[in-house]
């Protein structure tokens, strides 16, 4: 590859990364609440309700939206296709930072978060969360790997530590050429393991509320959910790599990559047909499409569901609506706003404990889930600023 | 051959895929578990209760549960309402609830508490084992082993478990089946002991249900033919008479299927886990697509560059 990527090195401090202190500060405010005083103090949750919107947004969706580094490692790495390698690393670094994310949603969300690591002691194999919990861990640690060549590109022969650690130098340097040589002779190992981890997680998180087959609505409760859960990730993968692309160049006052993504994006009518051939077959295999017509919520939320997965289907498959930065961005946005809410029907809105039983999430709840989106996003400035993550402009 | 072929099969199954993110059969990962006959349980006999609540207070006393107000449904109710709670409760293991059954107009009080299932969902759910069906039938919660994750409230069908909301260091809280108070010592449950009426019936699993055939074949006027809790969800071991006109579904004990709820995610979980073939397989695939790649971009003298589709 000629072109290299490079630290942005741009002014740090701008108004937008008040907003995102802002939102992390309130987040932090309700954390305080949570921890100290219960969930009874911040969250709506409540007997029939025991998971809310940090597990079905932080955790569930966390995971579907990171699925942009499995499927451009995958894509460009396994399947060869290097003219879109300039989008391997920041979908990786994404990726990492949604992990990341995930596994400190679960940390907050967890009654005895002291006790996190007993998933990794004591083993019940049959909970679908055992094999959640060890994909996240185990995956959160393959893009660990898979980010540390930018780290070692970044500071390899130019380890430079402040005042006293100077003595370090020579001792992080050597450090940092082993890293080297250790990411170049096992790097493809990694990246095949990343991809195989994605497809267990993903689908896993498919399997999770088919546990409670009298409270999941029937549109969502299917054998198949595992391989719909994958597939859809599958599709939000390239939808969310253009996503962030196009905001990162609007923010950082790039050049649109618009010739990459638009070549790229044209494998999503290929995986969103996959994944709509596969619902509709198991909707009507099933016989349970009459209910998405009954008007109750769980109908129209499934219909709402559908069409923002079907419309970008039909829209992206014309050359034309792919080369034009808007339309593709706003069809993206659309499969990600789909899968989300194929997410929170399957975690939430579908879940009907019986009628005396509603849940709503509370500013609290909502404060701290945005403080998290603010901080990934955050992490994903500093990153990109500091280390050769984006490629240069060319 | 035959062994061979089938183990050939199963592995290009995977390898398209399609076993590694599992679809499933119905078809369970384990038969179905046999309840054990020395397994204590209990006989709610909802045509004889009165709904003095003695039971509910007994347990309360029991298990040193503090007493709840329900004071905060003035919002609800418009004034503040001075009676027992309306549902289950970190504070509440057992509630009694007058019930009405739509079609025929009966009321009946039913106590309601965990139900010790045969195959537990909450024993399924549980990540790391917090939850265990114990040898003398009750499913018994250990807080040191939980994390809090909630999910057991999510599997079980008759929504039991409940947790401590407002605590900072929050557990499971559910009926013990006075496991360790009473049962160990010989005792029945504190429920049984403080019922004035007969309604409740303590004893091994086995003898409940013989005692309750009796008690419908002695008044098939009074009483509903089945017993629930014999086959629901597995079985459980908290049984259930009803009134003849009355149905299950009416007292809030709902129709459920004879099938443990954990038999989909369990064979599913079976299937991606079975002796890692499926994982190893798809690893095996991607990992020679991508040599292959490599391979022939060498050979075409595009290394690390891209061809033409
Ligand atoms: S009733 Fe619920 S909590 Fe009790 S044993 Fe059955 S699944 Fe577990
Ligand atoms: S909340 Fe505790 S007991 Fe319930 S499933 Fe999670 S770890 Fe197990």
């Amino acid at each position: 590859m000629s072109i290299k990527a490079a630290p942005l090195h741009q002014k740090f401090v701008t108004p937008n990364l008040w907003i995102l202190l802002f939102f992390m500060g309130s987040g932090a405010v309700f954390a305080y609440f949570r921890f100290f005083h219960g969930f009874g103090s911040v969250t709506n949750l409540n007997p029939a309700y025991p998971f809310g919107v940090w597990i079905a947004f932080d955790v569930a969706c966390g995971v579907a939206l990171a699925a942009g580094g499995f499927t451009t490692a995958a894509i460009v790495e396994i399947f060869g296709r290097d003219k879109y390698h300039a989008l391997v690393r920041p979908a990786i670094l994404t990726a990492f930072i949604g992990y990341f994310l995930v596994g400190l949603a679960v940390f907050f969300d967890l009654g005895k978060y002291y006790n996190i690591w007993h998933a990794l002691v004591y083993w019940n194999g049959t909970s679908v969360l055992f094999e959640v919990a060890w994909c996240v861990m185990l995956y959160l640690s393959v893009l660990a790997i898979e980010n540390l060549p930018n780290v070692v590109e970044q500071f390899k022969g130019n380890v430079r530590l402040p005042g006293p650690l100077a003595a370090l130098n020579g001792l992080a340097d050597w450090l940092l050429h082993r890293l080297d040589w250790f990411c170049n002779k096992t790097m493809a190992f990694f990246v095949i393991a990343g991809v195989v981890l994605s497809f267990g997680h993903q689908s896993s998180l498919g399997t999770m509320m088919l546990i409670a087959p009298y409270k999941l609505h029937e549109l969502w409760y299917t054998p198949l959910s595992p391989l719909l859960f994958l597939t859809s990730a599958v599709s939000v993968g390239i939808p969310m790599v253009v996503f962030e692309g196009t905001l990162a160049a609007k923010f950082f006052g790039r050049k649109p990559e618009t010739e990459l993504l638009s070549g790229i994006a044209k494998y999503i009518p290929l995986f969103l047909g996959t994944y709509l051939l596969l619902r509709v077959g198991d909707l009507a295999y099933r016989g349970v499409l009459a209910s998405a017509f009954d008007g109750s919520l769980q109908g129209n939320a499934f219909l709402l569901e559908f069409a923002l997965f079907a419309v970008p289907y039909f829209l992206l498959k014309r050359r034309k609506i792919r080369r034009n930065p808007t339309t593709l961005f706003l069809c993206s946005l659309s499969v990600i706003l789909a899968v989300v809410l194929n997410r929170f029907n399957v975690f939430l809105i579908g879940m009907d404990m019986g009628p005396e039983w509603s849940y709503f999430p509370s500013v609290g709840e909502w404060a701290v889930t945005f403080a998290f989106v603010a901080f990934g996003v955050l992490l994903y400035k500093i990153a990109v600023n500091y280390l050769p993550i984006l490629e240069k402009e060319h | 051959m035959d062994i061979s072929r089938r183990k050939f099969l199963k592995i290009t199954a995977a390898a398209g895929g399609t076993a590694a993110c599992s679809v499933a059969t119905p078809a369970q990962a384990r038969g179905p578990k046999e309840p054990d006959p020395n397994w204590y349980g209990m006989l709610n006999d909802s045509t004889r209760c009165i709904g003095c609540k003695a039971c509910q207070v007994a347990c309360k006393k029991e298990n040193k549960l503090e007493a709840e107000s329900t004071l905060g449904d003035r919002e609800q109710f418009g004034q503040p309402i001075y009676d027992s709670p309306r549902s289950l409760s970190e504070n509440t293991y057992t509630l009694i609830k007058l019930h009405r059954d739509e079609q025929s107009g009966e009321t009946t009080f039913v106590k309601r508490q965990c139900m010790h299932c045969v195959d537990a969902a909450c024993q399924s759910a549980c990540i790391v084992g917090a939850l265990k069906k114990q040898p003398n039938g009750a499913v018994k919660y250990d807080a040191d082993m939980c994390m809090g994750c909630r999910y057991c409230m999510v599997a079980c069908p008759f929504n039991i478990p409940q947790f401590e909301w407002q605590k900072a260091i929050p557990s499971i809280k559910k009926c013990t089946l006075c496991s360790e108070t009473r049962l160990d010592k010989g005792q029945p449950t504190a429920c049984t002991s403080a019922c004035p009426a007969g309604a409740i019936t303590f004893g091994k699993r086995n003898d409940l249900l013989q005692i309750a055939r009796e008690r419908i074949a002695a008044e098939p006027g009074r009483y509903a033919e089945t017993i629930y809790g014999e086959h629901e969800v597995g079985g459980t071991g908290v049984f259930y008479l009803s009134k003849k006109k009355v149905s299950y579904a009416a007292l809030g004990l709902p129709d459920f299927d004879y099938r443990p709820v954990s038999g989909l995610t369990e064979s599913i979980q079976h299937r991606i886990f079975q002796y890692f073939i499926p994982p190893i397989a798809v690893y095996g695939v991607l990992g020679a697509i991508m040599v292959y790649n490599q391979r022939r971009k060498k050979n075409a003298g595009i290394e690390g560059g891209d061809d033409e589709y």
